[in-house]
């Protein structure tokens, strides 16, 4: 089984700055996206401070398994996923630091969401708005909670999914990167299949696309990168009201040709 | 159906319906509509039904009880009306739809898609109390906890008993499996049990598992006594005490 990724991200129609940012380390299977905001294009500073640090504090970690934890170790999740959300936890710190010590950066803040898949097993951490989905045989599914007011108001059965879509609130966050000197990171994991194939976006494709024109351009486009590029044109087709961005990380099955067979007995890979 | 809509700043937060029961409105957690706020008494006041009407009662509270502004000690209620307790707002709503009203979110001040805000501490902490004060009422006894364990019936694992303690459990010969599965054809991550708030739910891996016999379609939530069925390994899943 091979993992293959792309991404993309794209000022939309309307924005004048991208204050989307990404970040990907293809080896490690890491994948970082962020979705910043605050006046006079802070959100670019906040989302790049935030996947830029969660990129390093990670690629530290895999170097050194004892590297501290930002906050607590939670039992019931692995070193993984307690690694990915102390880089969330990190990010903060400095998002929040650097916002205090700037009088034009005041307030700004950031979402994030980071997926870390290490042998089949994927660890996800994320904070506000911006998503993960997992499309699997057919069914897509998102795997995060928004930390929105709308979304906490669907949960507790007041509102519907679909008076969530059309509220004037729905911009509003409960939870952001920076805005606080201390943050709640949710966390969670769950083991992929061969064909899997997951998808971190910000909410620039979600208001734009439907779940299903999205399930439907994965399914339809077996290359990541082509995927990436193909939602991001659907985002801007359909208005391009915000930034989006967009990474596509897919569980391809091995080649299974007979040069194939034979460098992977050579790789000694199970 | 008449109810009441708990109101914060302009958004609906809670809806109690009106039925034969009297409502409560107070600051002690009992009450039917609790508002964790200083200037609400601990029982506050009283909405029931006489005679056809919807009657409200001030149950001596410190601040008073208002309607429509004006403060009162036992009046009927009408559709439309506005009970104030402390800061929040209750509405009375004797509507024959089942739906909540639209124009009761679209009446905020309106952020627009391109702004993006995060709720300050006390509005979120406000809100929150709310959102939270209509969770469900809490499923289990306080003092009674029920461990989730799996016993395994028959199959090569690594024990015979597993307490599920992680967020995530995978069954499989990986080193990634707690439930560590023995012998040369198992496969790697054949299964996984996913910790919900409301539960455990099994899911498939390599292989697709069944419950009492049945093959799973979609992760599906493991009740007491569920009889798991991965290739050749059965488990069993039971709440221990």
């Amino acid at each position: 089984m091979r993992i293959i990724s792309g991404a993309r991200t794209d000022v939309g129609r309307v924005r004048k700055n991208n204050e989307d940012n990404y970040r990907t380390d293809p080896e490690l299977h890491l994948y970082v996206l962020s979705d910043g905001m605050g006046g006079e294009a802070s959100g670019e500073v906040a989302s790049a401070l935030a996947v830029e640090t969660v990129i390093d504090h990670c690629q530290k970690a895999a170097q050194d398994k004892e590297l501290p934890l930002v906050g607590e170790r939670k039992p019931e999740l692995s070193d993984t996923a307690n690694r990915l959300a102390s880089a969330l936890r990190f990010a903060n710190q400095k998002i929040f630091e650097t916002a205090a010590s700037n009088a034009q950066q005041k307030g700004m803040g950031a979402t994030i969401v980071s997926a870390w898949l290490i042998d089949r097993r994927l660890s996800l951490a994320h904070v506000g708005d911006s998503r993960v989905y997992l499309l699997r045989a057919g069914s897509f599914d998102q795997l995060t909670g928004d930390h929105s007011l709308v979304a906490d108001l669907v949960r507790s059965g007041i509102m519907t999914p679909q008076q969530a879509e059309v509220s004037e609130q729905q911009s509003i966050l409960t939870r952001a990167l920076g805005t606080k000197r201390n943050v709640e990171v949710d966390a969670d994991e769950q083991v992929l299949i061969e064909g899997d194939t997951v998808l971190l976006c910000s909410d620039g494709l979600t208001r734009m696309v439907t779940d299903p024109e999205i399930a439907s351009t994965l399914e339809t486009t077996p290359d990541p990168q082509k995927a990436a590029d193909r939602l991001v044109d659907l985002a801007n087709e359909n208005g391009g009201q915000d930034n989006v961005t967009v990474i596509v990380v897919h569980l391809a099955p091995e080649a299974r040709g007979l040069w194939a067979r034979l460098r992977r007995w050579l790789n000694g890979s199970s | 159906m008449a109810r009441l809509l708990l109101k914060f700043e302009s958004t609906v937060v809670k809806e109690v319906p009106l039925g034969t029961r009297p409502v409560t409105i107070g600051r002690a957690p009992d009450n039917d509509i609790p508002i964790d706020n200083l200037a609400v008494s601990n029982y506050h006041a009283r909405v029931y039904s006489e005679a056809g009407r919807l009657v409200i009662e001030d149950l001596d509270s410190l601040n008073g009880t208002f309607v429509n502004d004006l403060r009162i000690e036992r009046v009927t209620l009408k559709d439309g009306d506005s009970i104030a307790v402390g800061k929040h707002h209750i509405i009375v709503d004797e509507g024959h739809d089942t739906a909540l009203p639209l124009d009761a979110f679209h009446k905020a001040p309106v952020p627009k898609v391109d702004e993006t805000m995060v709720l300050d501490t006390k509005q979120q902490r406000d809100l929150m109390q709310q959102v939270a004060a209509m969770g469900e009422r809490s499923q289990i006894a306080p003092g009674r906890v029920r461990v989730p364990t799996l016993i395994v019936l028959h199959g090569r694992t690594d024990r015979k008993e597993y307490v599920l303690t992680d967020r995530l459990t995978v069954i499989g010969k990986s080193d990634l499996a707690t439930i560590r599965l023995r012998g040369w054809f198992a496969p790697f991550m054949a299964a996984q049990i996913h910790k919900h708030d409301d539960g455990y739910y099994l899911g498939r891996g390599d292989r697709v598992p069944c419950i009492n016999g049945e093959p799973i379609t979609r992760p599906a939530q493991l009740k007491d006594g569920d009889l798991i069925e991965i290739g050749r390994v059965r488990l069993k899943f039971l709440y221990r005490d």
